[in-house]
């Protein structure tokens, strides 16, 4: 069985996002990178189908000269290929990332493609469904649990207060959510197994891009906590700012 | 250290020599390895956060199973041993720098994997034969061998050659016979391999036996081999701390380390390399504490104002920062010099571990005063942090011992110089035991400079003070020479001076040399909070040489002697107010 996880490089979750001047973009002097947490699931899981199923797992990730240690990282947990296809930055349309991805996957026939349901930078939570547009596959999104048998998926989504259970045929795009695992820690005897393994590298060209970031805009500060009151008296003033200030009674 | 090696910079410093192409630019670690040691850090980071409890471990005084057999199945316990023997082949910088992160979380948890790696197995590491390491190094690199260096002693512990164990040649039984017992061995409770420094006699050359030290592999499984109970310590509790027994032990002669009657040399070179390690561990424990002060300080109001807007918190926190930068410059430029292998890096490990200590100790200290009452109450990690900082200016050489070691090992430099001359000195500090290498030939070659070369123009104002108090730094030493002859040996007050001279005076040049090196990379405007605290720290240190170098000559040292030598003869304090 042929596994292809995409990974995206995103922003430390502790990162302190800087803005440009114009606020046409996020400054990445200072930022750590690293996998996108979703992407994490994706990998722990088709690492744990190829311990079950064999085959070969393959990462592939879009972006610039630094999106080569999100590989090495997968690379650290176990696997066997990698892909870098390389480009200046990363494409603000997910249009065009599926496109080039589309494209690199079409060379190899893979069984399973597995990614995070979304990407916690842009949140655009896209790429699943473009890519199964694209691939002309069936996808299964936010997937909490995941089982491959008989060349058929049957797969556990998370939809609001339910769990749906749903089965597809293969291949299949899965599109990976909190809770399908718990990510390996990758060691350092896998650090050194995956400094062996070379990165092949891509060179495509993209589509244009139909859609563009006009600017970013910080969310409004936080306003400081107010206290109504220490004991029971306060409870009626509470709840009367709770109903007509905060409105969220 | 061969004496090949390139000398010290702070050794041809004493002499007023500058070489500062030891120093620019600023080094750097391989994308590879860097790239490597982000992803080790990721992964410790990870595994950290589920499973270290630093305060459970406090109060538990030991390490939990779990966290143990998680750094060796991660491979932790491997870290700096070559590939070859199934280690990791770290290079001592990252090495530090993941011991930076650990110690973040806690302080046991470093103390267990640096006793392991920077001291406990280091002499198997530099002077043990193939056949040793093929078989050792590869279960300690895994962990199912956990080391510890035992040299410390009941009646040996600053004076380390006064260890009493005993090794003796059986040839009858083809092994030595081991007797004697260690003092507070870190891993003590649980090692199953110690590096043992014992005393073997040795023909000499005129025939006569001497007792000499030599160094010994010795593993729990020899009968006879037996720990005490763990010590109960004011912090570091998640290490184990040990005694360890020897009793008629059998050590085979092939687990002989090095050759025999070289243990001394074999010790001190491990403590040289391993100061290090402490240095960096102890920074990355204030950089935890400090992060958690700012946390606190940042929404904490008094006087409707946050207390980051009180000005003498925000002079402790700039003050920490200031350190810390010039503190990990040293380090990591040290690290460097150790990684190149072909410099002589024993006294500047030395500053850094006093330098880096003392900053900690200062450092936590002040994290706890700035959050006030809260600091001093056990469910916040300051008290904690105090208690644990508080070993490190004492284990791996008092900070004392090792200020003697430099000022008299430059000392020492300068008057083999003089003597070499024909000046009057002769032999100054002859036989004292602590190891250093001569560069005074070396030294004799070069044209003496007192320039070093062009930095950036915004660090114009700490390149021109580092030179002129470099300068005076020399004269001081000159000075001091003259004035005291070899009696210099007992002036440890003017050792003290000299020696803090030189650490400010080398974590100067460094911090130049990484602002410098960074202005080069990124230009001036992307530097600017690095050139704010280049200079402030510079400026802070020539006026801390200055005083030091004034109290060589003017000072209280005879009162204080004196106060000190009838304070001790009335044996408690003898005043009372009339």
């Amino acid at each position: 069985m042929n596994i292809a996880v995409c990974i995206k490089q995103v922003p430390d979750t502790e990162t302190r996002i800087k803005l440009s001047e114009d606020r046409s973009r996020v400054v990445e002097d200072d930022i750590n990178f690293i996998m996108n947490p979703y992407d994490e699931f994706a990998v722990e899981e088709a690492l744990k189908l190829q311990e079950k199923n064999g085959g070969e797992v393959t990462y592939i990730s879009l972006g610039p000269d630094r999106v080569s240690s999100a590989l090495r990282s997968a690379l650290a947990m176990g696997g066997d290929k990698a892909i870098h296809i390389k480009t200046d930055k990363v494409p603000e349309d997910p249009q065009v990332t599926a496109q080039a991805l589309t494209a690199v996957l079409k060379e190899t026939s893979y069984d399973l493609v597995l990614l995070g349901k979304q990407a916690i930078d842009d949140d655009h939570a896209q790429m699943p469904s473009l890519l199964a547009e694209k691939l002309g596959w069936p996808a299964v999104t936010v997937v909490v649990k995941l089982m491959v048998e008989n060349g058929r998926v049957k797969a556990e989504r998370e939809i609001d207060g339910a769990h749906e259970i749903v089965e597809s045929s293969l291949p299949a795009i899965i599109g990976t959510q909190r809770g399908l695992n718990e990510p390996r820690y990758a060691s350092l005897k896998g650090i050194m197994r995956a400094k062996k393994i070379q990165i092949e590298e891509r060179t495509l060209t993209l589509q244009p891009s139909s859609l563009s970031v006009a600017g970013f805009e910080f969310p409004p500060a936080k306003q400081a906590g107010k206290i109504v009151g220490k004991d029971a008296s306060a409870v009626p003033e509470l709840l009367r700012l709770l109903h007509e200030e905060a409105k969220v009674i | 250290m061969s004496k090949k090696a390139a000398p010290s910079f702070s050794k041809a410093l004493f002499s007023g020599v500058v070489t500062d192409d030891l120093l620019f630019p600023y080094p750097k670690l391989s994308r590879e390895e860097a790239e490597n040691l982000d992803i080790m850090r990721d992964t410790f980071r990870k595994f950290a956060d589920d499973t270290i409890d630093a305060h459970l471990i406090d109060e538990q005084a030991r390490l939990p199973d779990k966290v143990l057999q998680g750094l060796k199945e991660l491979g932790f316990m491997g870290m700096t041993i070559p590939e070859k023997y199934d280690g990791f082949g770290l290079s001592v910088t990252a090495y530090v720098k993941m011991l930076d992160l650990i110690a973040g979380y806690d302080a046991g948890v470093v103390l267990t994997i640096g006793a392991h790696l920077s001291i406990g197995l280091k002499a198997l590491l530099q002077f043990g034969n193939e056949e040793q390491k093929k078989k050792y190094l590869p279960k300690l690199a895994s962990g199912e061998m956990v080391a510890a260096y035992c040299l410390t002693e009941p009646g040996a512990g600053s004076d380390a050659a006064g260890i009493k164990t005993r090794a003796v040649r059986d040839e009858k039984q083809g092994c030595y016979i081991l007797n004697g017992s260690k003092l507070w061995i870190t891993n003590g409770g649980f090692a199953d391999f110690f590096t043992v420094f014992a005393k073997e006699p040795i023909n000499g050359p005129d025939g006569e036996v001497k007792d000499k030290i030599s160094a010994f592999i010795v593993t729990r499984d020899m009968p006879g081999v037996s720990s005490g109970k763990a010590e109960h310590k004011m912090g570091i509790r998640g290490s184990s701390t040990a005694a360890i027994f020897f009793e008629d032990v059998k050590v085979p002669f092939e687990n002989q380390l090095g050759e025999p009657g070289r243990g001394f040399k074999i010790a001190m070179e491990v403590l040289n390399s391993g100061r290090l390690g402490l240095a960096g561990g102890s920074l990355g424990g204030l950089k935890a504490v400090f992060k958690q002060a700012i946390a606190h300080i940042k929404q904490r109001s008094q006087f409707e104002k946050t207390l980051d807007q009180f000005e003498m918190i925000q002079e402790k926190i700039g003050q920490i920062a200031i350190d810390i930068f010039a503190s990990e410059s040293m380090i990591y430029m040290t690290t460097a010099l150790l990684d190149r292998g072909d410099v002589d890096y024993s006294l500047e490990s030395a500053m850094c571990k006093i330098r880096a200590t003392e900053v900690t100790w200062n450092g936590v200290n002040e994290c706890l005063q700035m959050v006030g009452g809260l600091g001093y109450m056990k469910e916040y990690p300051y008290e904690r942090a105090v208690r644990d900082a508080r070993i490190n200016p004492i284990f791996e050489g008092t900070n004392e011992i090792l200020r003697m070691f430099v000022a008299l090992s430059g000392l020492q430099e300068r008057g083999e110089y003089l003597r070499k001359l024909g000046k009057a000195l002769r032999g100054p500090i002859k036989g004292f035991g602590l190891l250093t290498d001569y560069a005074t030939s070396w030294v004799k070659e070069r044209v003496s400079t007192d320039r070093i070369r062009e930095v950036h123009s915004s660090l114009n104002t700490p390149k021109v003070n580092f030179e002129i108090w470099a300068k005076n730094f020399h004269f001081a030493v000159e000075r001091a020479l003259i004035h005291n002859g070899k009696n210099i040996i007992y002036r440890e007050m003017i050792q003290e001076r000299l020696a803090d001279a030189a650490i400010d005076l080398y974590a100067m040049i460094t911090t130049i040399s990484r602002v410098d090196t960074l202005i080069n990379e990124k230009g001036e405007a992307k530097c600017q909070r690095e050139i704010r605290l280049c200079n402030a720290f510079a400026d802070q240190a020539w006026r801390r040489v200055r005083r030091n170098l004034l109290m060589i000559d003017h000072n209280l040292d005879r009162d204080i002697k004196e106060i000190s030598s009838f304070v001790v003869e009335e044996g408690s304090y003898p005043f009372e107010v009339q």
